[in-house]
């Protein structure tokens, strides 16, 4: 997915300013940045749920605006922030939604497999039955994680998927960002606020501070004291811990 | 994915069909004389029709209301929002007001269904299809609009009625209230005939219900082409309310106890279930009104008197009972 020059404005207000980078397919990126940088509206654009004021985002050859929508769904998922439905719906049933880009309403044996296959990855068996409105938070999260994984596509965005959890399911969150990359070879992109969970778990960093790309590179290059000073004008220091980078800020 | 709770629905909803059987049959058969065939011919022939008006009802009114809760992501608002009822409101005081109530559009039912049908569809083309995009597709724009056209409408036709003859008033107020006794079988056709128009033209959208309940950003990521499924189910929805209402009076109130009580009794997010539920709720709840109106207060009182205090019971119970909305 190349980005070249994508902009946003809200009310003649520019949010996102001409930003251009390209996201490197097979690893795990994090987009991180101070409130307000645009890091959630980079994602809605890239992933057509708001539209764009300039700039093209080129995905497989073809400009993400050209593609068909039903076909695009079945490239890339995208799970925002906010997921609530007034329905009630069993976890199974919204893992299954994630087959609809294929099958329409209508599941085939192949997609019961697949959709088995997403509830035992993210450990849902046991509440694959329970209504969606009686889960905790977590439990929520990781249904609607499931239900991307069904979807099978190559590209999974997430936009701050560690928001709202605890410390347990935040890792675990991570983790799974970083298996979904390195077992089933797919391209994760996800928009964090916690720069260690960014620094330990992903490949490429892309920081971002008042709407423009203020680093862009691997995670060693990107998470120096220096460079994390400048973006988030706060005092840091950068440890070592397991040959990564952490961070402590005050 | 066929589940246990699948079939228990459908098994839910059989039931519920022979209860829509059971009530039609009494509404036909109580009271009736069968020894004479003549006279049972005569009894037919008023009740049939007005079975059927009620049947096409609870079709447009179950189904539109279904469909706009699933469209706006939440259970307890009402197709009333879309200001259907007080532009037939309008219509009927303003024909009376500047024609009279003699008038033959006051008088003739084929023509002022035609005049409500046509101001009506006309409006909500242009308030629910060239607003909705004007307004970037934002919906709690367009309910605001229908929620200040409602009270405009209302107002103008307040004012009317006060400097109105109040005779003319009188054979005005009979009109104003939802009643199946001046239907005749060709607006029943011409209705039907535009309701399967209708769901013939939003088949694809109506398939996609399910997801689109699911939230915007969901329904995007899988593949639907949201804003345009979303303006043509409106425009739908509106068309529907506009022909049942055109029919037989402002009943849209009707669509939000049905839909709840079909909602509650099935708990599901499958839409052809609902719906189905929906209209059987609907058939029941006017053909039980009806028989009452007909057998125990003959004809005293108006069935929406029915429908609208136990709908505001049923509403109150909802809001008091249901903490999540």
């Amino acid at each position: 997915m190349i980005i070249k020059g994508l902009t946003k404005n809200y009310d003649g207000k520019k949010v996102v300013d001409d930003i251009s980078f390209e996201i490197p397919r097979g690893k795990v990126t994090a987009l991180i940045g101070p409130n307000g940088a645009g890091k959630s509206t980079v994602m809605g654009m890239i992933s057509r749920l708001i539209g764009r004021t300039e700039g093209t985002v080129e995905f497989m050859g073809k400009d993400i605006r050209e593609w068909k929508s039903r076909e695009l769904s079945r490239k890339l998922a995208i799970l925002t922030q906010s997921n609530h439905t007034q329905m009630k719906l069993t976890v199974r049933e919204l893992v299954a939604f994630g087959r609809f880009p294929y099958s329409g309403s209508r599941l085939t044996p192949e997609d019961e497999k697949m959709v088995d296959q997403a509830i035992g990855y993210m450990e849902l068996e046991e509440f694959q039955d329970r209504f969606i409105d009686e889960l905790s938070g977590g439990q929520r999260q990781r249904a609607y994680i499931a239900m991307v994984i069904a979807q099978d596509t190559e590209y999974v965005l997430l936009d701050e998927p560690t928001n709202n959890l605890d410390i347990y399911h935040a890792i675990n969150m991570m983790k799974t960002a970083r298996r979904l990359c390195d077992d089933l070879g797919k391209t994760v992109v996800l928009v964090l606020h916690d720069i260690n969970y960014a620094a330990f778990y992903c490949d490429y960093i892309c920081a971002m501070a008042d709407g423009k790309i203020a680093r862009f590179g691997p995670v060693d290059e990107v998470i120096t004291k220096e460079n994390l000073s400048e973006i988030y004008r706060v005092d840091f220091e950068i440890l070592e811990v397991q040959g990564k980078p952490l961070s402590i800020y005050y | 994915m066929k589940t246990a709770a699948y079939d228990q629905n459908n098994r839910k909803l059989m039931v519920m069909a022979v209860l829509v059987l059971l009530a039609a049959a009494a509404y036909l058969m109580i009271n009736v004389n069968l020894e004479n065939s003549r006279m049972f011919a005569y009894a037919m022939k008023i009740r049939i029709p007005k079975l059927a008006a009620m049947g096409v009802t609870a079709v447009a009114i179950g189904g539109a209301s279904l469909v706009f809760q699933s469209i706006i992501g939440n259970t307890i608002v009402t197709p009333c929002l879309l200001g259907m009822n007080s532009l037939y409101t309008l219509i009927h005081t303003a024909v009376v007001f500047f024609a009279g109530s003699g008038s033959i559009l006051a008088v003739n039912t084929n023509l002022s269904f035609a005049v409500d049908l046509v101001l009506m569809g006309a409006g909500a083309t242009v308030i629910y299809s060239y607003l909705f995009k004007k307004t970037n597709h934002n919906i709690l724009y367009v309910l605001l609009i229908g929620t200040v056209l409602t009270s405009l409408f209302t107002s103008i036709q307040t004012t009317l009625t006060r400097v109105m003859d109040p005779n003319e008033y009188d054979s005005l107020l009979t009109t104003l209230v939802a009643s199946f006794q001046h239907i005749n079988s060709e607006i029943i056709l011409f209705s039907i005939v535009i309701l399967g128009a209708v769901v013939f033209a939003l088949r694809k959208e109506l398939a996609l219900l399910n997801v689109i309940t699911l939230g915007k950003e969901q329904a995007i990521n899988l593949g639907v082409d949201y804003d345009r499924c979303i303006r043509k189910l409106l425009l739908g929805v509106a068309l529907c309310i506009a022909v049942a209402t055109a029919m037989v009076g402002p009943v849209s109130f009707l669509g939000l106890i049905i839909a709840n009580l079909a909602r509650q009794l099935l708990r599901t997010y499958r839409h052809s279930q609902l719906i189905a539920g929906t209209i059987c709720f609907g058939m029941v709840v006017l053909i039980g009104g009806q028989l009452i109106v007909e057998q125990v207060f003959s004809y005293g009182i108006p069935v929406s008197v029915f429908i609208t205090s136990g709908g505001g019971c049923y509403f109150l119970y909802l809001l008091l009972t249901n903490r999540k909305v």
